[in-house]
């Protein structure tokens, strides 16, 4: 994915191409991170590109953050002498953490090698193939490489949210939404916990798309349960609105002003959004879209996906990727939209279907 | 509804793709609570178009709505008179609130000319227009629109750039 470097960036592309696919790539990433380390709920064989068993499925990431590059690879293999046993689950073939190209650790099947700074010497340990050594491996202390990198993958947000689902109800508090964020309650009294002055920037986003909203709260409503509510006011009078009440669309503002808040205040974050301008009109999809692009111009990287003329409108050749593919049969390939040759207007063209790498 | 309706605010109507990327990556510098303040609409498809769509269309809207300026965004192709021809489509009742812009040739000739991507120019730009510097507009691409672009200091900046 050519995206290093830039600060937004949007991937088209047919039904099928591949685009949300990136999304679920990085959540076993994510997952990873999180702390599920038994490789048979990450991956299933079914993963496997066309069964193809004879060569490893590997994950790898690349993250800049404070001008170091962090890289983590994790590979998992299902080889034909295990399926003749009647095993069903993966294993880890190799894993490795680099920073600046330099190896925090390296793994190859159930053989771990740590490596250590100054006098200490390296450390090797055997792990069970069948779980990710990330989560396991404890970190000296939280400016650890390994705690750098754990943290930013678990704090990734890869948002498919499905506004019907989302209440406001919550009996915890989190920084780790899921990609439904049917916990958006958990994440609102999380993101105020850790940073309390993160309203400001959630009230003042939301009073600029919303003009009528006074506040919201997210009152006790249980021994360990609160539930957000919204109060619009005007001249005429106020009301109080529960969070699930709202629409659609209002709900995605809301998870918009978190994920703004969210990358100010515990950033720099990357931000997948499957397809952000669902649920929106059309007069709103635009200023959704840069009001993302432009939060993360200062730190972190926001990448969306969509099929949408207004939101595809709002971003340039330089950051739009094409992702395609010619038939389930043979993999995604992604180009760089200005390295295509498009005649005439873009969206035109995508309507034509004329936009191929 | 448009929260934008009753605040000053600035439409800019591109050309085509390659403006509508300029005018994207500009409004990418706009303060994040000022953003709303400008849209960038759909593409025209060549100049005279967009001539023909603002008389068609946004003169009657910008009678109806008093807090509306419009920025044109069209190529000048190396003609002098372009500008002159663009003008005289304007309302004389319209005239302030109406900036006519573009790229003496085509904005692909910007990035031809090493001044970047079309994110960088655009950034320059929105800098350029923040601070009243003339650094990108001064380049022999960019510099005949020094008359416009001072109206647009004078009018736009207060929207888009106000000062702290």
């Amino acid at each position: 994915m050519p995206i290093a470097g830039k600060p937004s960036a949007l991937l088209i592309g047919d039904n099928g191409s591949g685009k949300t696919t990136v999304g679920l790539a990085l959540e076993i990433l994510q997952r990873i991170a999180r702390g599920t380390n038994r490789v048979g709920d990450l991956v299933k064989p079914k993963d496997f590109f066309l069964g193809r068993t004879d060569a490893p499925m590997r994950f790898e990431i690349d993250v800049e953050l404070k001008t170091k590059i962090y890289g983590y690879s994790i590979a998992f293999e299902f080889p034909q002498g295990l399926q003749a046993l009647g095993v069903k689950d993966l294993r880890v073939f190799e894993e490795k953490l680099t920073v600046d190209g330099k190896p925090v650790y390296t793994r190859e099947k159930a053989q771990v090698h740590l490596a250590r700074s100054g006098q200490e010497k390296e450390a090797k340990f055997l792990i069970d193939w069948h779980l990710a050594a990330l989560p396991i491996i404890q970190e000296q202390s939280r400016s650890d490489p390994l705690f750098i990198l754990k943290a930013w993958l678990a704090r990734m947000l890869i948002l498919r949210p499905i506004p019907s689902l989302i209440s406001g109800d919550s009996e915890q508090e989190t920084l780790q939404p899921s990609p439904q964020v049917t916990d958006f309650g958990a994440w609102f009294a999380g993101l105020l916990a850790d940073q309390p002055s993160a309203y400001t920037k959630i009230d003042k986003y939301l009073k600029q798309v919303i003009p009528d909203l006074k506040d919201i709260k997210n009152p006790v409503v249980g021994r360990d349960s609160r539930s957000l509510v919204v109060q619009f006011s005007n001249q005429q009078g106020s009301v109080n609105m529960p969070f699930e009440d709202l629409s659609d669309g209002e709900k995605c503002f809301m998870l918009s002003a978190l994920v703004l808040a969210a990358n100010d205040a515990y950033g720099p974050l990357l931000c997948f959004w499957d397809e952000p301008d669902n649920y929106l009109a059309l007069s709103e999809v635009g200023h959704f879209v840069m009001a993302l692009r432009t939060a993360f111009q200062s730190g972190g990287q926001f990448i969306a996906t969509s099929h949408n003329p207004e939101a595809i409108s709002r971003f340039s050749d330089e950051n739009t990727l094409v992702l395609h593919r010619k038939s389930h049969l043979e993999p995604t390939i992604v180009r760089p939209l200005g390295d295509l040759q498009v005649n005439g207007d873009l969206i035109d063209a995508l309507v034509r279907g004329d936009v191929e790498p | 509804m448009s929260v934008n309706e009753n605040q000053p605010h600035v439409w800019v109507l591109p050309e085509d793709d390659a403006n509508r990327q300029l005018a994207n990556e500009f409004h990418q510098w706009v303060p994040w609570d000022r953003q709303r303040q400008m849209q960038v609409l759909r593409v025209a498809r060549g100049w005279n178009k967009v001539l023909r769509l603002f008389q068609s269309v946004h003169v009657a809207e910008m009678k109806r709505c008093a807090y509306r300026l419009m920025v044109l965004l069209i190529d000048f192709d190396g003609s002098e008179e372009r500008l002159v021809e663009a003008k005289a489509t304007i309302p004389v009742d319209l005239a302030d609130r109406v900036f006519i812009l573009g790229v003496w040739s085509e904005p692909e000739a910007l990035r031809q000319a090493k001044l970047g991507s079309y994110a960088d120019i655009g950034k320059a730009m929105a800098r350029g227009c923040r601070e009243g510097t003339d650094r990108i507009w001064a380049h022999e691409l960019l510099k005949h629109n020094a008359s416009e672009l001072g109206r647009l200091r004078e009018h736009v900046r207060p929207i888009l750039f106000p000062p702290n």
